[in-house]
């Protein structure tokens, strides 16, 4: 099982011409880096073999990317399956209240980084959507009665079709994606989707494209997440939004208890139940404890050039909405 | 609360209005400072409509300017942080968090704060208002105007609030500049200074024209001031603009006159909102009717009060005398 994998992981990787030879079997951690790699990443000491954390463990950078490739990889047709059990459900609430705090006029472009099984990308399109027909019906209405002034000038001022609403789902992770486009096709969902394989900290867009730049509960698994956060801000046309779903840290001592035994006790457990994969789940709560807490993500994004960043805590804290402006 | 705008208001006539204020002590360096301040908060929120403090005619405008001076760097940094700190060794020193805010004591051409920037989107919005409201959907109308993405509109936690809330500042702004210029052409002898009715309606009436454009969608408008978490601004506007009137119509009362002179026209202003929002008659004759009537309600009321306490002061002092006499007849008055 484990050697399908890697050799599965390997032939992917190799067509993202990710030029990097593996260096966590048996976990040696400065074995195989790659130079070459961090040279076409960003890299701020420019250090080869610079280290990072993956989970509590210290992993060198490259490594940290391709462990994160794999646990994706290896979770992505459980994922959803997963994310309704650990949360029983609530993290469709979260990514209901990120809709709601982005609420979306219709005809905006989103960028939904991390996008993954497209979640954001299909509320988006249906929030946007919603918007616009309750638009059309406030037009309509006011125009039940319309003086004849309104309908002549109706006549000769052709109203522009509202643009529609674009989604794009952006996602270093086949696997992932190709969960996503499956969900896609069995929702219905082809207008306004588009699913592109791309880094948070390259990705493959123009500057100032688009309106809205999303990455929920992905961040944490970005290396630089500086270099993603400048990249957000190149792909964002000025006055475009960054909004990040993510988990952070809860103050509450008493929930915080709770919450950690949820998460160290039952996490991993439920991950070898359900998806047959210990480890991944056991780095996924990890990570979560290795992010910055929400006031030190917040001076993150002010200091990559964001304007008028704040937060909003979610379920005390576990989950964190930080949103900020380029303006 | 009262007595801080009061003892601003003393200041602010003192400082060569002209205004025959006598009796009142020099400012202290307490207030003086107090009034900086107050300006430079002027400056910060309203920079690109000069709110009523800025608009204090022309010996302020010194104040004003060394406020600046002596604010330096800090009249223009949001947090008002950086307090005259020279601009050197901010350039030194550049916070990278303040962003462009606060990197030297000139500004550049192009130089905004974030206040000026939403309230430039602000502004831009309300065009937009009469088609889509008092909505977010007129801010991301208006944001696009700018050049700026329909995204932006999530900028205002407060949304349409934000953008009525805007509106109503604007509009008390300008009512501002209006009266002082009134005022200033009073004090040079250009105009006739109008009787206190006369003048209060004609402030109330240029208020509410300045609705006019936006009548249809009024309404709205008034039911999200009354939303809960809009109250306390939408109160502090509604106090700046009855503030500002009376300021002007040359009341300098300091007892309990102040109070119930703020309260009747607040009354007066908010009744003839409502009369005008169902007014259909032409150019709203029927509201400055109404308005006229409420006018002439108080000053007779007012009137009428003066009589009742003059009356019964007479009859006070009667009694009095009645009572004397009467301790005189029966000798109680006596002195043994």
């Amino acid at each position: 099982m484990a050697a399908s994998f890697r050799a599965l992981s390997r032939k992917v990787v190799r067509q993202v011409r990710r030029n990097v030879t593996f260096g966590f079997r048996n976990r040696v951690r400065t074995a195989g880096f790659n130079p070459e790699l961090s040279a076409c990443r960003f890299c701020s000491g420019g250090a080869a073999g610079k280290s990072t954390h993956f989970g509590f463990e210290t992993v060198s950078e490259g490594e940290k990317a391709e462990r994160v490739y794999k646990v994706f990889e290896s979770v992505a047709q459980k994922y959803d399956v997963m994310n309704d059990a650990m949360s029983l459900g609530i993290h469709r609430l979260w990514k209901d209240a990120l809709l709601h705090v982005m609420n979306p006029q219709p005809g905006l472009r989103l960028l939904d980084v991390a996008g993954g099984t497209g979640d954001i990308s299909f509320r988006f399109l249906e929030y946007s959507r919603s918007v616009r027909d309750r638009q059309l019906r406030h037009r309509a209405r006011a125009n039940q009665t319309p003086s004849w002034q309104q309908i002549s000038s109706s006549y000769s001022s052709e109203e522009a079709e509202p643009v529609d609403s674009w989604a794009v789902v952006c996602d270093i992770n086949k696997e992932m994606l190709k969960v996503g486009r499956e969900r896609a096709e069995k929702a219905g969902i082809t207008k306004g989707l588009s699913w592109v394989v791309g880094d948070a900290e390259e990705l493959p867009f123009d500057d100032d494209t688009f309106d809205v730049y999303s990455i929920a509960f992905g961040i944490r698994n970005v290396t630089h997440i500086e270099q993603a956060l400048q990249e957000a801000l190149r792909v964002l046309k000025p006055g475009g939004r960054f909004l990040c779903l993510e988990f952070s840290k809860v103050s509450n001592p008493v929930l915080s208890r709770l919450y950690d035994a949820y998460s160290f006790q039952m996490i991993p457990v439920l991950g070898e139940v359900i998806a047959g994969d210990w480890k991944s789940y056991q780095y996924l709560v990890e990570s979560i404890r290795k992010f910055p807490d929400q006031e030190t993500f917040k001076d993150m994004i002010e200091d990559a050039g964001f304007f008028r960043v704040h937060y909003t805590n979610l379920t005390g804290g576990v989950v964190a909405i930080h949103s900020g402006f380029k303006l | 609360m009262a007595a801080l705008i009061r003892s601003l208001r003393a200041v602010r006539s003192l400082r060569g209005l002209g205004s025959a204020v006598v009796g009142q002590t020099c400012p202290t360096p307490h207030y003086n400072g107090l009034r900086r301040g107050f300006h430079r908060a002027a400056l910060l929120r309203l920079a690109d409509n000069p709110k009523s403090d800025s608009t204090v005619p022309p010996p302020s405008h010194h104040e004003h300017y060394q406020a600046q001076e002596s604010g330096g760097t800090s009249s223009s940094s949001s947090a008002g942080q950086a307090s005259a700190s020279d601009p050197g060794t901010q350039h030194e020193d550049p916070q990278p968090n303040t962003s462009y805010q606060d990197q030297s004591g000139e500004q550049s051409e192009d130089y905004e704060t974030e206040e000026q920037l939403q309230a430039r989107i602000l502004t831009a919005a309300l065009e937009f208002v009469p088609q889509h409201g008092w909505t977010v959907d007129a801010i991301a109308a208006g944001a696009e105007t700018l050049g700026l993405s329909a995204a932006s509109a999530g900028m205002f936690d407060n949304g349409a609030g934000d953008l009525v809330l805007h509106f109503v500042g604007q509009c008390n702004a300008e009512l501002a500049d209006i009266l002082a210029e009134q005022h200033n052409e009073v004090q040079l002898g250009q105009a006739e200074k109008k009787k206190t009715a006369e003048f209060l309606k004609d402030a109330v009436e240029t208020r509410l024209r300045m609705l006019i454009p936006y009548i249809d969608t009024w309404p709205q408008a008034m039911s999200i001031l009354l939303l809960p978490h809009n109250i306390p601004e939408s109160l502090k506007h509604l106090s700046t603009l009855v503030d500002d009137i009376w300021y002007y119509a040359g009341d300098r009362s300091t007892d309990l006159n102040w109070y119930t002179r703020r309260a009747t026209l607040t009354g007066i202003y908010n009744t003839t909102e409502l009369v005008m929002v169902q007014d259909s008659s032409p150019d709203f004759e029927d509201t400055w009717t109404f308005l006229d009537n409420r006018i002439k309600d108080v000053v007779n009321m007012a009137n009428a009060a003066k009589q009742l306490k003059s009356t019964g002061e007479a009859v006070a002092q009667g009694l009095l005398g009645a009572a004397v006499t009467l301790k005189n007849i029966t000798g109680m008055n006596q002195r043994r």
